[in-house]
């Protein structure tokens, strides 16, 4: 029992991550229509700025935790206006492909001014000891992300749902043709909109930085992992992503523990699971009807 | 038609360039020179370049105008590919190992194996369109990468499947030289399919699908049959250039099945041009090069520049060299007669 | 008529492809000191995971062991003109194999050194065999390459799984504690190294009390499920024996010290870690660590200075990667010079049973039977963070394990 308490902690704390990336992925998707590949890639210059911050300015990590996905934010707004914006109104294909090809150039760029080997980065002093559950004792950085990342998916549901913005986006990703028909101006949105969700997967790449190795390669494999959870969570829902980013991480951590014989199953489940729910529910597990893409 | 040529992408719309359109329009005898210069090309290639690269070209080629045929000609991008060119490698060479049968029937097996198993892949797929069925592709092509690395007492796992014959009735072929001329006929025999493809009246009905999929429901068009085909004889092309690829290498590693394959194919589409069959060719002898190029010239950051290109074409480039150059040539054209 | 400009650009396109080739049809062919030079060739991983333990650094190395060649046997030596050539093969087999062909055929290569990364390290074997030219191997760890993949032109030179495992295992084992829990990255390398190190903790009268496989590659990043098994087994394991390499083992490490393993006692021992990483996870997150090293900077002064003229070309330490390809590009120059040609068959004669003592090769042998070269290895410690002196100088070296019983006997296999 202490062992299958423990076990899901621990994948509610790898779903944490998942939910995070998953919920930058959806709320950009949802306003732009675009499937940012380079998400990954923010992921990383999130871990990685942290890194850099605290070795060459000895900037804290609880610092970093606000730098980063502030400055990633701002640069997504930069890139959104630069070029993102360029494509928007074309197939979004060609945004698929232009992140892409900023993957490959982001990865690059860290990769030839810090070297492909993980950089040190250690877990802050104030969370490096553990916390008694009675049952079992468990890392207290972890129980910090785990609740850090719930507040946090709490925090945009509640923008969401409560404020007028939140009210622009959400009629903006549900009904893309009729919400400008009344007079709401979504364009304002657009660029804060995809700084925000550049600005979610910074903060999840500093919450990694301190138990995932921190290289600039970090995000790659990652990345499509994230893919298979939106198309499980249903791409235009907002909620739909976060429950199925925790949920991966849930039935991967139990298939870890418990086929372990197998380490197949944890690695493939994620798209066994996507193969099921695109039979049974094309549109995925909390999608409505298929967006326009 | 020739109008989709020229007037501004339409949103929401794959910006596809007809180049099918054109070629079917253009005087005979231009087609038969054109069809003469490419061959010669394709004849004089190893000599002038270093004959494992000209090799690679080949391989690329087919598999690159795979991935066109569903991008270009039906609207479907898939990012996973890489799937088919892998999975026919490893069939390919496996067959090749231990039933020791001249190499044509083993990659005739490979891409076999690989429309067998476009045919799940492709059935779940097809039911999603734009950029989820990229996604769905990506992560399919992902399981299988998965499924080879573990499955190791078939695919041997990190270590690559070693030593795959090139065998052909006794022919001495490890010169790569004389291999690719071994080679050439078969990878000729696929594009003249995928050409075929797309000038039948199958290939009519995939563009009308995919300019107008509701269009083409209402006049009772199967479209999700339609689109499976395409799916799967797509895999079957790209399985002939991966079990080429296999017995050009004579082995067989994990990175046929990685999504950086996968991807890289769909660079080489879209610098080419998508919806240019020719421009497919054109994009992988380009990549190929470039890459051969690269890691011999000590500069590191290879990533950046195939990134960079690949930012540039989107951008500014949508057409790619074979699409650019057909809009030059008409406007020059057009010009003249004026 | 509207094609023809675009046939036109698209042929011109080819032609200019083409034509940053040219040359036809290749053949080798073995001559006299072929071009009278010697060409050295570096192939290995310059933009990936092996880069800097091993990458453009290596071909420094090489570099110095070209000049130290020429300074030694000034206008005695068998040829003024020694060049290198260098390609990034991006741990790609195919890649690999394309490159190893090109450099044999077209740049003169007379031999390639290093190549990371098993699979592409045995199709360059193939390729070597083909070709009939010589190839040290470095950078890989596969024991295939002295055993069913071995050939007259391939020599493995720095270490293997064997000796990976076999030092570690054996002496963890008599010194730390006798149960282990080892866990493995599920790939060809991670069950090789399981398998020896099982071997050796047995031989040595300890017993592995439980084992997993962790997915390969683990896009997740997280070991919990394991470092949260480990103290629990019956008997407690005193020793975690980690076979994860690169950023896997940066990932195991970190969350094993998140679980605090090391209070719960349950000690760390890492299959395969290069100075690199030590610096990468810190000596702190490490200390107490043991692993077999192949070579150590700052072991003794030989290694010392060669560390010093290395950190000034390079502006870093050595990996032992680095010292061993320095050794093999002096040890092939020096067969060349005593057989006064390149031919490769001569020179694999000259190379056979050699004894050798350079800066890396302490009682190093070639191997006749199997091309293995054996020599001393080191099981190293990390220290405490209190006891770093100085950047770089992160281990001790507990035992030095002598040439004979740090490498496997020939394999039966092997049949050059």
């Amino acid at each position: 029992m202490t062992g299958f308490l423990q076990n899901t902690f621990n994948g509610l704390v790898s779903g944490a991550f998942y939910a995070l990336l998953a919920l930058g992925l959806a709320v950009i998707f949802g306003m732009l229509r675009v499937v940012n590949f380079a998400h990954g890639a923010f992921y990383m210059l999130g871990a990685f700025g942290a890194y850099v911050l605290l070795s060459e300015a000895g900037v804290p990590f609880w610092a970093a935790l606000v730098i980063m996905p502030l400055g990633l934010g701002l640069l997504g707004m930069a890139l959104e206006r630069a070029v993102i914006h360029w494509l928007t109104r074309l197939d979004p294909l060609y945004n698929f492909l232009l992140t892409f090809g900023l993957t490959l150039i982001l990865q690059d760029l860290v990769k030839s001014r810090y070297g492909v080997q993980s950089s040190p980065y250690a877990t802050p002093s104030a969370l490096s000891g553990s916390v008694d559950f009675g049952l079992f004792d468990f890392p207290a950085y972890r129980v910090f992300i785990l609740g850090f990342a719930v507040l946090v998916c709490v925090a945009v549901w509640w923008v969401l749902t409560r404020t007028r913005v939140g009210m622009v986006v959400r009629a903006a990703t549900e009904r893309p043709e009729l919400t400008p028909a009344f007079g709401i101006n979504v364009g304002r949105w657009v660029t804060p909109v995809f700084g925000f969700g550049i600005a979610l997967a910074g903060l999840a790449g500093v919450l990694a930085a301190p138990m995932r190795a921190v290289n600039p390669l970090m995000g790659a494999d990652l990345i499509i992992v994230v893919f298979a959870v939106v198309v499980i969570g249903g791409l235009g829902s907002i909620f739909g992503s976060v429950a199925a980013g925790f949920g991966i991480g849930l039935v991967q951590a139990w298939g870890e523990a418990y086929l372990s014989d197998f380490p197949i199953v944890s690695q493939t489940i994620v798209f066994v699971v996507m193969a099921v729910v695109l039979l049974w529910r094309p549109a995925g597990l909390f999608g409505r009807e298929e967006a326009p893409a | 038609m020739t109008s989709t040529v020229d007037t501004p992408e339409k949103a929401g719309r794959p910006a596809h360039r007809s180049g099918l359109v054109a070629a079917a329009r253009a005087p005979r005898w231009i087609r038969y020179a054109l069809l003469a210069v490419g061959l010669a090309a394709a004849l004089w290639l190893p000599n002038g370049l270093y004959p494992a690269v000209a090799v690679d070209i080949l391989c690329w080629a087919l598999f690159a105008v795979a991935v066109d045929l569903l991008l270009g000609f039906t609207g479907l991008m898939s990012f996973g590919h890489a799937a088919f060119w892998g999975a026919s490698a490893y069939v390919t060479g496996l067959v090749a190992i231990h039933a020791g049968l001249p190499f044509p029937v083993a990659v005739l097996a490979g891409a076999l194996a690989a429309a067998l198993l476009a045919v799940p892949i492709g059935y779940l797929a097809v039911k999603r369109t734009g950029i989820y069925f990229a996604m769905v592709t990506l992560a399919f092509a992902q399981m299988v990468y998965y499924v080879a690395n573990e499955w190791r007492s078939v695919t041997q796992g990190e270590n690559g499947l070693q030593g795959v014959p090139r065998a052909l009735f006794g022919l001495d072929l490890t010169d790569d030289y004389y291999f690719y001329y071994a080679i050439l006929p078969i990878v000729l025999l696929g594009l003249a399919a995928a050409w075929r493809i797309v000038h039948s009246p199958f290939g009519r009905v995939l563009v009308g699908i995919r300019d107008n999929p509701a269009r083409a429901r209402a006049l009772g068009y199967p479209v999700h049959r339609y689109k499976l085909t395409a799916f799967v004889l797509s895999g079957f092309i790209a399985g002939l250039g991966g079990g080429l690829f296999a017995v050009g290498h004579r082995f067989v590693s994990l990175d046929v099945l990685h999504w950086t394959t996968s991807g890289k194919a769909v660079i080489v589409v879209v610098l080419g041009g998508i919806g240019t069959l020719w421009g497919a060719v054109l994009g992988a002898a380009l990549v190929v090069r470039l890459e051969d190029w690269l890691s011999f010239s000590g500069f590191e950051a290879i990533g950046l520049v195939t990134g960079g290109i690949f930012v540039l074409v989107v951008l500014l480039f949508r057409r790619g060299i074979w699409g650019s150059a057909v809009v030059l040539a008409r406007r020059w054209l057009a010009r003249r007669h004026r | 008529m509207r094609r023809t400009v675009g046939v036109v650009a698209a042929s011109a396109a080819v032609v200019l492809v083409a034509g940053c080739g040219g040359g036809g049809p290749q053949s080798g062919g073995d001559q006299e000191l072929t071009g009278d030079k010697i060409v050295l060739g570096v192939l290995n991983d310059q933009s990936g995971a092996y880069s800097e333990l091993s990458g453009r650094n290596s071909v420094k190395a090489v570099e110095m062991a070209i000049a130290d060649f020429k300074t030694k046997h000034g206008d005695q030596a068998v040829t003024k003109e020694i060049t290198v050539e260098t390609a990034d093969h991006q741990n790609k087999p195919d890649v690999a194999n394309s490159k190893a062909a090109e450099m044999y055929d077209r740049k003169g290569v007379d031999i390639i050194l290093d190549v990371p990364t098993s699979s592409a390290a045995l199709k360059v074997a193939d390729v070597a065999k083909e070709k009939k030219k010589l190839y040290f191997n470095i950078g890989a760890a596969t024991t295939e390459l002295t055993g069913k993949s071995c050939n007259k032109y391939t020599f493995h030179y720095a270490y293997d799984t064997y000796m990976l495992a076999n030092g570690t295992g054996k002496v963890t084992t008599e010194q730390v504690g006798k149960n282990w829990y080892i866990l493995y990255p599920n790939y060809a390398f991670g069950q090789d190294m399981e398998k020896s190190f099982t071997a050796a903790i047995t031989a040595a009268g300890g017993q592995v009390v439980g084992k997993d496989g962790a997915p390969f590659p683990n896009t997740s990043g997280d070991y919990s499920t394991y470092l949260l098994k480990a103290p629990g087994l019956n008997p407690k394991p005193q020793v975690l024996g980690t076979m994860q390499a690169g950023a896997e083992l940066v990932n195991v490490v970190k969350q094993y010290n998140e679980f605090k393993l090391r209070d719960k006692g349950v000690g760390l021992a890492v299959g395969l870690m290069f100075i690199t990483d030590i610096h990468s996870l810190t000596p702190a997150a490490l200390a107490g660590t043991t692993y077999t090293d192949a070579w150590y900077w700052n072991f003794d002064q030989t290694n010392r200075e060669f560390a010093d003229r290395f950190q000034k070309e390079t502006g870093t330490r050595p990996s032992f990667a680095h010292a061993a390809n320095y050794s093999a590009a002096t040890q092939y120059l020096e067969a060349v010079q005593a057989a006064g040609t390149d031919d490769a068959d001569t020179v694999v004669k000259q190379l056979e049973g050699k004894e050798v003592n350079d800066v890396f090769l302490r009682n190093g042998k070639i191997r006749a039977e199997d091309h293995r070269v054996i020599h001393d290895a080191y099981l190293a410690q990390v220290k405490p963070q209190a006891e770093v002196t100085e950047p770089w100088d992160y281990v001790k070296v507990l035992e030095t394990i002598p040439a004979a019983e740090a490498f496997a006997a020939p394999s039966p296999d092997c049949k050059l």
